[in-house]
């Protein structure tokens, strides 16, 4: 069971690619190089807690948020 | 129009005359640039004949690039705000601009770029085999610019060995961007335009995969159910071919440059390749290229307290905000790893952000790693003092030598 949950806004993302880049096991880039994550979310596992914080510290449009899910 | 309020001051902002057009001595142009910011968030430039407001600090540098509703993308360079030369889809504000990004986007993706990774490999090996044996080169002219140009060709499936051709016109265009050879400037761009359309031509009756094809593709592709016009098409190669040709030879000039005076930064990169990587988005923050985005204000604005008209002309301060003390500590520091190094703006933010980023980390990383592998000590061989261009930062050479 989860209880955070990270989103890509997908107005605020750009395709700048970090995100995917620092957590290559978590996150993947698409055809056009945008997360495809974008406009959606995904539950976090603890053991994945790390890898979503990273990928929410690295993006420069600040379009990645790691909360507390349900 | 705001009204003067006080000598020295417009709209209650400093008023500066620092030319940036202009040729000056290596890193002159990031003291300058650093000075303004630690003065004032907000000033006013008076060095061209267009007057503009300057955005010098990070926080507000990013928030405008993501404003493109209020900083319309009308104007590009805050220091030109009349460009001779056509580019797309630079100009384009969303969701026109949006639209054909998408059409763009995928021959410049991560997917993109690993698809062209043998090709950057053996190419950027050879010019640097060709080199080796001569123990030395003018890095800008012999090396920086000949393989981002073979690259780009690649990328949009055009012959390799036209990078000569190109190399010409690709210095006038050049020229003529910073205000030198405006004449020269526009007869290399009908020159390239028609170069473009050939190859547009060829590919209507010879097509091939239009997956893999860039021209093939584009002479096809459509935007709103409606062509993309053959007009259009030869402005977005040309904007492709001057955004990133000049950039990745500015950005390994620089990188040289450091690298030949830092002898122990080197020796760490070539010992531990994976670093590579994380020195050139380094190197990316420290030392931007494109110092400057210009913007066009759309609508009054109080824009953190500047009183920006409708009308105005800004420049978005990319490279005083990669340096700004209050979003990097030490920014003057070469910190390879430092934490927030992915928050740097050297590829902008926002929607225009740079497409061809992907393309050119791989680039420079490539490039950084085989010429130290066949080359790993070499030193400046020159005492006179090194210039870099103003209006688009580069430097004007750098001649080094090493041991056969």
């Amino acid at each position: 069971m989860s209880s955070w949950k990270l989103s890509v806004d997908d107005s605020r993302c750009m395709g700048h690619g970090r995100c995917y880049t620092v957590s290559p096991g978590l996150l993947a880039d698409d055809e056009e190089g945008f997360v495809t994550l974008r406009g959606s979310s995904m539950p976090i596992g603890d053991d994945q807690l790390a890898d979503a914080e990273a990928a929410e510290a690295a993006c420069p449009e600040r379009a990645i948020t790691l909360e507390r899910g349900s | 129009m705001t009204a003067p309020t006080e000598a020295g001051t417009f709209g209650g902002w400093p008023v500066v005359h620092t030319d940036y057009r202009v040729d000056r001595p290596v890193f002159e142009h990031y003291a300058l640039l650093d000075g303004d910011r630690e003065a004032a968030p907000f000033l006013r430039a008076e060095f061209t004949p267009v007057p503009f407001w300057m955005v010098t600090r990070y926080e507000h540098v990013l928030e405008a690039l993501q404003m493109p509703d209020v900083f319309g993308s009308e104007v590009i360079n805050a220091m030109d705000p009349r460009m001779d030369i056509e580019v797309l889809p630079n100009v384009l504000n969303p969701p026109e601009h949006t639209k054909m990004r998408r059409v763009l986007n995928r021959w410049f993706s991560p997917a993109a770029v690993r698809r062209l990774e043998p090709l950057v490999l053996s190419r950027c090996v050879e010019l640097i085999e060709e080199l080796k044996p001569r123990g030395e080169c003018d890095l800008v002219s012999e090396f920086a610019i000949r393989f981002p140009t073979e690259m780009f060709l690649a990328t949009l499936g055009l012959p390799v060995a036209d990078g000569t051709q190109f190399l010409v016109w690709v210095e006038k265009i050049f020229a003529g961007f910073f205000g030198h050879d405006p004449q020269g400037a526009m007869q290399a761009q009908a020159q390239m335009h028609e170069y473009f359309n050939a190859a547009a031509d060829d590919r209507v009756k010879n097509p091939r995969d239009p997956e893999t094809d860039f021209m093939t593709r584009m002479v096809g592709a459509e935007i709103d159910s409606e062509k993309i016009s053959r007009h259009d098409l030869l402005v977005i190669c040309l904007t492709l071919m001057a955004a990133g040709l000049d950039t990745t030879r500015s950005a390994l000039g620089y990188i040289f440059y450091y690298l030949a005076n830092h002898e122990e930064e080197r020796r760490r990169i070539i010992a531990d390749p994976s670093l590579t990587a994380k020195a050139i988005e380094e190197f990316i923050r420290i030392y931007p290229l494109v110092f400057q985005d210009g913007r066009l204000v759309k609508t009054d604005i109080e824009f953190h307290g500047c009183p920006m008209k409708k009308g105005d002309v800004v420049w978005l301060g990319l490279a005083s905000a990669n340096r700004d003390p209050r979003k990097f500590s030490q920014p003057e520091e070469f910190i390879v790893g430092r934490p927030n190094a992915n928050h740097h703006l050297g590829f902008g933010a926002g929607p225009h952000r740079c497409l061809g980023m992907h393309l050119a980390r791989h680039e420079l990383v490539i490039a950084i790693n085989e010429w130290h592998k066949r080359i790993p000590d070499y030193e400046i061989a020159t005492t006179e003092p090194l210039t870099e261009r103003g209006g688009q930062l580069s430097l004007n050479k750098l001649p080094l030598r090493w041991k056969v």
